[in-house]
């Protein structure tokens, strides 16, 4: 399938740093050329991001004894876009549309993301009324022109627009998707007319057909453009000072990494850049160790993040919405965000973190979120002011978490503030005891976060007892086990770093190239040469911006029963004749058809939807990664932990990574490390792998409800 | 079973039913063949337990969700004893199996932990066509049930596992777009067997035992949040008298009139005095009026109470047989929807007096329902889709502008996906300036869609309301503009009543323009802060003119921007109110 093996055409020899921006922390993740991995946490910087990177890269040179040329690569993931959309804070934006159809934007799809709330509100739209206008043109379905463009009027409008201090532009014409000559023309002349715009048009963002869709990837693409360039810009020129050179990439939400000035010319693809980054590492790592089929699970402080992997491919999907809360439904019920309908890593996620406040309700049910606690004050026993219980206060009321300090004692905690909150406020009303109410809340953190994995599992037909549990993040290892008997998985792993694996995620990512077309027709004999034709004219795209004749290219195409209205996706073999490849077309759709929905209907037609090429070069290969291991000051010690009351109350010794070996140690015991906590029962056992990964099993296959 | 129940075992529980539902449904939208599932999502997914009580709902239709019990008693009496692992029923008889009205079928599996009944998995959805007089099967001018389509009482379409390729057959003769129908039914068939799966999982993790006692004890604990929720509301007797604008070309108003007491922790809603059921296609059976009410008392109680069963339990519902809201046979019932929302709005009017600030004032009272049906190059087609909508004002934000009916989470088709498959084209889609009723806060915007009909002799019918009973405000808000239905606007434009009874036949290039009623207001126009009247005129959602007669803000056009008029506004509302206070 691959029109040539997978190699790397540039050898980088040098270091490669990888930052993760995120809004409280910004991780960073350096390799050697030897392997040598060395991370750090600091505090981010939001009044300018790029500030926390340039000092950890400081740093870390000095620490490493190398100077700025010698970083090959700075990958990085951010959330500079997806801040944009959520604080309101992107340009100031005016939509293009066809005559009669300015408020296609605001109408949406209608529906509302909850029910029975009449006092609802939606949210605004990113452009006004006012600054969305409408020209006189109009196609039909097959891309006919019904009514021909005024070239007077959109000079009129060109300048109009121009006097209105607006900095970014989006054009959505209906049928675009089809034929771009319309939006294209109106496109050339606003860029000619307004150079220091953004303009964004839709047949170049997604040429993809349902026009609410393709209006609002259009124009939050336009909304975040001018944000993300000036922030990559200053980026890339602050490394420059420091005579950092190599090339800086940006991680795209469909877990592939790209040059900034591509991400510039289209930044709606960065948008889920951030969760993106773990996942991929996640499939990477997990492949390598002999864990091709992973459910990740990233859970930090206030959300929990569930993706799915299977034989070390990561499943996307194109329905998103940014800024539409935290829900699982979100599949189900849009209306909460902005449409994006660009290909996401299908990341899920539900409120529940190492903050999220705990409370028994007026029937006298426990619940655990989705209110938290955040970063400030957060859980009772960071002493910051925080007076409500937390899933964290409970972790330390059980004995999960170190009574004293975490992150090697850089953070101190005052365990019997979160012993006194659990008494007076959760076992009190709930008539048990105090260990008994921690387990409880910790036992629930993990059914929320149960959702998050059956939502990317379950709901697409995937069992998730046939796959490894992969826990990273903050508070991952504290609940991977606890979680995965719930699910009734059998293996969980922690990779090394887990704090900040999404950095690391970012060092093993691809870079990768996609474009797509439109291409509504029926999978046949008789349409087999125009699809043959389409996917090439996007390979020859792809492969002008790759620039490099090694790469890995891939068609796609999103397929569907005649009549339906969503799409599965499908690997496209080349090279094959056309019986034959629309015979595997069809076996791989029905396949994929009858394990996400249960059923194939054999006698009915097969429409395509979207034809994708994806080209990816892989980055350059790394042997075995080796940590540098922080200090942790716990490990040695032994202390009472609690385990639910099947199973009791244990004097649980503390250990470091480095002290498991290659066979497995029976729980209960903790690894504490300088990242994160990991926990591991009294029904388990754990090993340490080739990888340094931590690998967990259940003692017996009888898995204990 | 003497020891006491494990609360976070009955939050797992409550979490896992739930997933299983929102599960259903994603995977009925997910395989749907017709526009008005895939994309409008006119369906609804629950998990019921042995007894057919619901134990979750999908986040799907609230007018459907209530009304899976009286269905579920249905078929528990008549198959007693023919249940079996392997069984999927099908039915949609309002009068033959407690159904709602003929195009809603309902597609239902038992679930099993070996030979014992545990639950069942449902799934109703609004099929694009189920035969009868017009495409669509909505006809507003039916007299009698015969005329809707075809009749199914609870049958097996799968028996033990073997497919009921007969009545398939019948299904797919009697129906105008057999191909949308029947991928539909299997769309329904692949949802009912994920909740199976779900379910069964499940029991076989916890037992049977459990799943049910912990299922009974979640409807207790809705029950107990719901009476908490009744029992805030003051107690007393609410009244409130609400119209549909009535049948045909000369119009009668249909009255539904609701007394609704609150006596501590239970509500009694009565439909006595609400006019007898017509001969036209929008009377509503008990099923289905009381599912309404549930569904309006459920949404002023907190966001966190279960949606199961056990929230309806402190309510109750009276209609008088033979009314409106409880039809009998052999009334019609294809349109009987737009009464189901009359029904919710009922409830809201009511309750404005006792809860003035979680009620909003009268909307555009749910979906428009235009269908569109005929042949087009050799093909039988039928198009109908869900128009919406607006809401009135509340106490804090002005009505909010394309939103679906409290009733029915629906939404609206592409318009790229409609030129794609129909001869139809459509020309506008969007707000109407001035449609909003006035307030301190501004009724909802009420919108427009233009069709225009690309197939010669296309059959068109609608089901709307609101023109001679436009949506009305509170506390001092003004009423919305009302609807209209026009075909070929302009010189010799005709007019269409909201429900027409008479077939009406399009030709090539005929233009039908629907506007929606605006949302009422709510408080009085001239306390409305004179910027938000402003932003209205600059957005295009107010001309300068209703600026000054329903607000008296005097918006200033004589620079390139709008601007307020300070002194003239203060001039201007001093000397409204004062005319007000002459006239009273």
């Amino acid at each position: 399938m691959d029109t040539a093996a997978t190699s790397l055409s540039v050898e980088i020899g040098g270091y490669r740093v990888a930052a993760d921006i995120g809004g409280t922390f910004t991780d960073i993740a350096c390799l050697s050329p030897t392997g040598q991995l060395v991370t750090r946490k600091v505090p981010s910087t939001p009044d300018d991001y790029a500030r926390a990177i340039i000092g950890a890269l400081d740093s870390l040179g000095a620490d490493l004894g190398i100077t700025g040329d010698s970083f090959d690569e700075v990958l990085h993931a951010s959330t500079v876009a997806t801040n944009a959309i959520l604080e309101g804070k992107g340009a100031r934006t005016a939509l293009i549309t066809t005559r009669g159809f300015r408020d296609v934007l605001e109408l949406r799809r209608i529906r509302v993301p909850r029910l029975y709330e009449p006092l609802y509100e939606k949210p605004a739209p990113l452009v006004p009324r006012r600054l969305r206008f409408e020209l006189t043109e109009r196609l039909d379905a097959t891309g006919s022109v019904l009514t021909p463009l005024d070239l007077a009027e959109i000079e009129a409008l060109a300048e109009q627009i121009a006097g209105l201090d607006i900095e970014a532009v989006a054009i959505c014409f209906l049928h675009a998707h089809i034929n771009p000559q319309h939006e294209q023309a109106v496109a050339d002349i606003l860029r000619k007319r307004l150079q220091n715009c953004f303009i964004s048009v839709s047949h170049e963002v997604l040429p993809e057909i349902r026009e609410y869709e393709r209006t609002s990837t259009t124009v939050a693409n336009a909304y975040i453009g001018p944000a993300v360039a000036t922030y990559l810009r200053s980026l890339a020129e602050r490394l420059k000072e420091r005579e950092i050179t190599g090339r800086l990439l940006m991680m795209q939400s469909s877990g592939g990494t790209l040059d900034i000035e591509s991400v510039i010319a289209k930044p709606a693809t960065v948008v889920e850049s951030g969760p993106a980054a773990g996942v991929v590492g996640a499939a990477h790592l997990g492949a390598r160790a002999g864990y091709p089929d992973i459910i990740t699970f990233d859970m930090g402080g206030t959300t929990a993040k569930a993706a799915l992997i299977e034989k070390g491919q990561v499943l996307s999907t194109d329905e998103y919405e940014v800024g539409g809360g935290i829900s699982l439904s979100s599949r189900l019920v849009k209306g909460g965000g902005y449409a994006l309908k660009l290909p996401v890593i299908d990341v899920s996620e539900v409120g529940a973190g190492g903050g999220s406040i705990v409370r028994v309700d007026a029937a006298g049910a426990l619940k655990v979120g989705p209110h938290s606690a955040g970063a400030v004050p957060g859980p009772v026993c960071y002493d910051a002011g925080g007076t409500e219980p937390t899933v964290t206060d409970a972790n330390v009321v059980l004995g999960y978490l170190n009574p004293d300090a975490l992150a090697g004692g850089a953070v101190p905690i005052n365990s019997a503030a979160s012993r006194a909150v659990f008494e007076r406020q959760v076992a009190d009303a709930l008539g048990c005891g105090m260990h008994d109410a921690a387990f409880g809340v910790h036992r629930l953190a993990n059914i929320a976060m149960m959702r998050a994995v059956k939502a990317v599992s379950t709901y697409r037909g995937r069992d998730p007892r046939d796959f490894t549990l992969f826990a990273f993040g903050g508070n991952g290892g504290i609940h991977a086990v606890a979680l995965a008997r719930e699910l009734q998985m059998k293996r969980i792993v922690v990779p090394p770093a887990a704090g900040v694996f999404s950095a690391v995620g970012l060092l093993f990512a691809n870079f990768e190239v996609s474009r797509s077309a439109a291409f509504l027709k029926r999978a046949g004999l008789d349409t087999f040469s125009a699809m043959i034709s389409t996917f090439e004219k996007l390979q020859k795209d792809v492969v002008a911006e790759l620039a490099d004749a090694g790469a890995k290219l891939t068609w796609k195409a999103d397929l569907r029963y005649a009549g339906q209205a969503f799409e599965l996706p499908v690997e496209v073999p080349h090279g094959l004749d056309a019986e034959a490849t629309l015979k595997v077309i069809r076996e791989r759709f029905e396949e994929e058809h009858v394990r996400t929905y249960g059923h194939a209907l054999t006698d009915v037609p097969i429409s395509f939807v979207t034809l994708r090429v994806v080209g990816a070069i892989a980055p350059p290969q790394t042997g075995s990664l080796a940590l540098d291991a922080a200090p942790t000051p716990g490990t040695g010690s032994v202390r009472p932990v609690y385990f639910g009351s099947e199973q009791g109350l244990f004097d649980t010794p503390v250990v470091a990574r480095a002290d498991l070996q290659d066979t497995p140690r029976p729980g209960p015991f903790i690894i504490e490390e300088y990242e994160g906590t990991t926990v591991v029962p009294p029904d388990a056992s754990a090993w340490r792998d080739r990888y340094d990964n931590i690998v967990i099993e259940f003692l017996t296959s009888e898995v204990a409800a | 079973m003497t020891n006491p129940l494990d609360p976070i075992l009955l939050e797992v529980l409550k979490n896992g039913f739930e997933a299983i539902a929102d599960e259903m449904a994603l995977i009925l939208m997910r395989t749907a063949h017709s526009p008005i599932v895939r994309d409008a999502m006119d369906y609804s997914t629950a998990l019921c337990d042995a007894e057919g009580q619901t134990i979750a709902q999908g986040l799907t239709t609230p007018m459907h969700l209530g009304s899976f019990y009286d269905a579920m008693r249905h078929l528990s009496v008549q198959y007693a004893g023919n249940i079996h692992p392997g069984d999927v029923f099908v039915a949609n008889d309002p009068y033959l199996a407690s159904g709602q009205h003929l195009p809603d079928i309902y597609v239902i599996e038992p679930i099993f932990s070996g030979e014992r009944l545990c639950g069942w998995a449902t799934t109703i959805a609004h099929h694009a066509d189920i035969g009868g007089l017009v495409p669509g099967s909505n006809s507003i001018g039916a007299t009698e049930i015969h005329q809707e389509g075809l009749r199914l009482p609870f049958l097996k379409l799968v028996d033990r596992g073997t497919e009921n390729a007969m009545l398939m057959e019948i299904v797919a003769a009697n129906v105008r777009v057999p191909d949308q129908v029947i991928g539909d039914l299997r769309a329904q068939m692949a949802a009912a067997r994920a909740g199976r799966r779900g379910l069964e999982a499940l029991l076989s993790r916890y037992g049977a035992d459990t799943v049910a006692r912990y299922a009974d004890a979640l409807q207790d604990y809705a029950e107990t949040l719901a009476r908490q929720a009744i029992s805030e509301i003051a107690d007393g007797t609410y009244r409130f008298v609400d119209h549909i604008d009535g049948l045909g070309e000369n119009p009668e108003p249909i009255e539904l009139h609701l007394t609704l007491t609150i006596a501590g922790s239970e509500i009694t809603a009565d439909w006595t005095g609400t006019a007898r059921q017509v001969k036209g296609g929008i009377n509503a059976p008990l099923s289905f009026c009381k599912s309404n009410v549930y569904a309006a008392l459920r949404s002023i109680m907190p966001g966190d109470v279960p949606n199961c069963h056990g929230y309806t339990r402190p309510i109750h519902v009276t209609a008088p047989a033979g009314t409106l809201v409880n039809a009998i046979y052999p009334a019609p019932c294809g349109a009987r929807g737009i009464t189901g929302y009359r029904i919710i709005d009922c409830i809201f009017g009511a309750l404005a007096e006792a809860l003035p600030e979680r009620v909003s004032a009268d909307g555009t009272g749910g979906s428009t329902l235009p269908s569109f049906g005929g042949t087009h190059e050799g093909r039988r087609f039928v198009f109908s889709e869900c128009v919406m909508g607006t809401w009135g004002a509340t106490s804090t934000h002005d009505g909010q502008s394309g939103v679906p009916h409290m009733g029915s989470n629906q939404s609206n088709v592409p318009i790229e996906m409609i030129e794609a498959d129909y001869p139809i084209r459509i020309e506008r889609y969007g707000f109407v300036a001035d449609t909003g009723g006035a307030g301190t806060f501004r009724g909802g915007v009420g919108l427009e869609r233009q069709y225009r009909i690309l197939s010669d002799d296309t059959y068109f019918g609608v089901r709307s309301d609101k023109c001679s009973h436009p949506p009305h405000g509170l506390f001092g808000g003004e009423t919305g503009k009302p609807s209209s239905n026009v075909v070929n606007p302009g010189a010799g434009e005709r007019i269409l009543p909201s429900l027409p009874v008479l077939p009406v036949t399009l030709e090539k290039d005929d233009v039908y323009r629907h506007i929606m009623a605006g949302g009422g207001g709510y408080g009085d126009p001239l306390l409305r802060d004179p910027r938000r009247v402003l932003d209205d005129v600059i957005d295009g959602l107010v001309t300068t003119r209703q600026a000054r007669e329903a607000y008296g803000v005097v918006i200033a056009e004589d620079g390139s921007i709008p601007a307020i008029d300070p002194n003239a506004t203060e001039t201007l509302r001093a000397t409204m109110s004062s005319a007000r206070r002459t006239m009273n």
